[in-house]
């Protein structure tokens, strides 16, 4: 069975690239624009991995990581941010929020992303 | 900026981008240190002859013009700090603007490369790979700019996770594969323990033997060797990169880890580069509790190494 994976990017060509990308990965893709749609998607599609920005439009990534973790049926799924920030104190706030790990987006290609992935999917 | 609250000379004058002797710390010592003598010169010049209200008016005289003097100096400061501070903030915002549209074509054309090659003519894939190399230098150069600005914010921020040091190796010198059979120099890397690891940050760490590796390409002689090295020590270990090149003159050695300082020879020979890379390499080792040194035979070549401990 393919892996769930919910995307939330607010950028439109990093979103489709991603996508289209982990899509060919066979990863089952799920996309979101902004914070309160990734939340929804989360609850509706409980995925087994989320892919997390954190300037978005509607709710920041902090405000979803906080969310996810009030709700007892998605609480548990592994987070990777996938950020531009990459400032001590913006990491280190969503990692204590309960992010599992983050990623400088530039600095990864997308077939090391899919590594992190598959790496944080064995470990959760 | 912390100047106020930070008395730590050399801190001041790093976050200031100034000089030790410039750092508002230092100047006070030294207002204080003119203040005592003047003070001095002041009571033994006229204890003989003047009133004691005449002492005292030219004692009072002597503090108040020194630390008038003194406050001017240092309001400077603070201002060429903030200065500093909005010059950073300003490299930083630009290069995280920039990173989204040079994230956007990289991971485009590894797509590209990797779902659509088939559809592409061998000039098409020609081209698709110039493309991509200089947007990977773009995106060096961006990241470069943007490391700095945060080293100046006290800001780096590296991930402590374990790496294994002989598959990073392993990359970089692949990756430098292409510019080393440009000019026909060849890359002997040292046995390595498969398990050996380290715990930083992988990709900072990469930055640092990249810089390294390519350094040692870019300072070479034609048909040179660099030779990368591993020498571990209790609990240490100690990571070489040596060149047969132009090495380093002597007058030049103070400078090296200077920010934007490039070296005669290097703009001479018309080598390509930022100035910034030793800077963020010593910063990153340093921060991973690591301390980087050289070594350099004018004419002969150089040896850059850093130490770091292992797991």
């Amino acid at each position: 069975m393919n892996k769930k994976i919910l995307i939330v990017e607010d950028d439109i060509t990093l979103r489709q690239t991603l996508a289209e990308f982990l899509d060919a990965e066979n990863f089952s893709v799920i996309t979101a624009s902004d914070g309160e749609k990734a939340i929804y998607a989360a609850k509706n599609n409980l995925p087994d991995i989320i892919l997390l920005d954190i300037i978005l439009p509607k709710k920041n990534g902090y405000e979803v990581i906080e969310e996810i973790k009030k709700d007892e049926k998605i609480k548990d799924i592994p987070i990777i941010l996938l950020t531009n920030l990459g400032s001590l104190s913006d990491i280190e706030k969503a990692l204590n929020l309960g992010a599992t790990t983050y990623l400088v987006k530039g600095d990864y290609k997308l077939s090391e992303i899919v590594e992190k992935i598959k790496e944080t999917l064995v470990i959760a | 900026m912390r100047i106020k609250n930070d008395l730590n000379i050399r801190r001041q004058a790093r976050n200031l981008g100034i000089s030790v002797w410039q750092a508002p710390s230092f100047l006070f010592m030294i207002m204080a240190f003119i203040i005592i003598v003047l003070m001095t010169v002041v009571f033994y010049i006229s204890r003989n002859q003047a009133s004691p209200e005449y002492l005292i008016v030219a004692e009072v005289a002597v503090v108040v013009i020194i630390l008038s003097i003194g406050n001017v100096i240092i309001t400077n400061m603070e201002k060429m700090a903030q200065i500093n501070k909005m010059k950073s903030e300003f490299v930083s915002i630009v290069s995280h603007q920039l990173k989204t549209p040079l994230t956007g074509i990289g991971w485009d054309i590894e797509l590209m490369l990797a779902n659509y090659k088939k559809g592409l003519s061998k000039k098409q894939l020609e081209i698709m790979e110039k493309i991509n190399e200089s947007n990977a230098i773009m995106t060096r150069m961006v990241n470069d700019l943007l490391d700095v600005a945060r080293i100046d914010q006290g800001d780096l921020s590296l991930k402590k996770e374990k790496i294994n040091m002989k598959e990073l190796i392993d990359k970089v010198v692949e990756k430098n594969k292409e510019l080393a059979e440009y000019s026909n120099i060849d890359i002997v890397v040292d046995k390595i323990r498969s398990d050996l690891e380290i715990i930083s940050d992988e990709k900072k760490m990469e930055v640092v033997l990249d810089n390294l590796v390519s350094n040692a390409i870019k300072y070479n002689k034609i048909d040179g060797k660099v030779f990368v090295t591993v020498k571990e020590d209790d609990k240490k270990a100690k990571f070489c990169v040596k060149d047969e090149g132009i090495g380093i003159p002597e007058n030049e050695r103070g400078r090296l880890f200077e920010k934007f300082y490039r070296g005669q020879g290097a703009s001479n020979k018309g080598i390509n580069g930022t100035g910034l890379g030793l800077y963020i390499a010593k910063n990153i080792v340093e921060q991973s509790e690591g301390s980087m040194s050289y070594k350099s035979i004018e004419g002969k070549g150089s040896e850059f190494c850093f130490q770091v401990p292992t797991v």
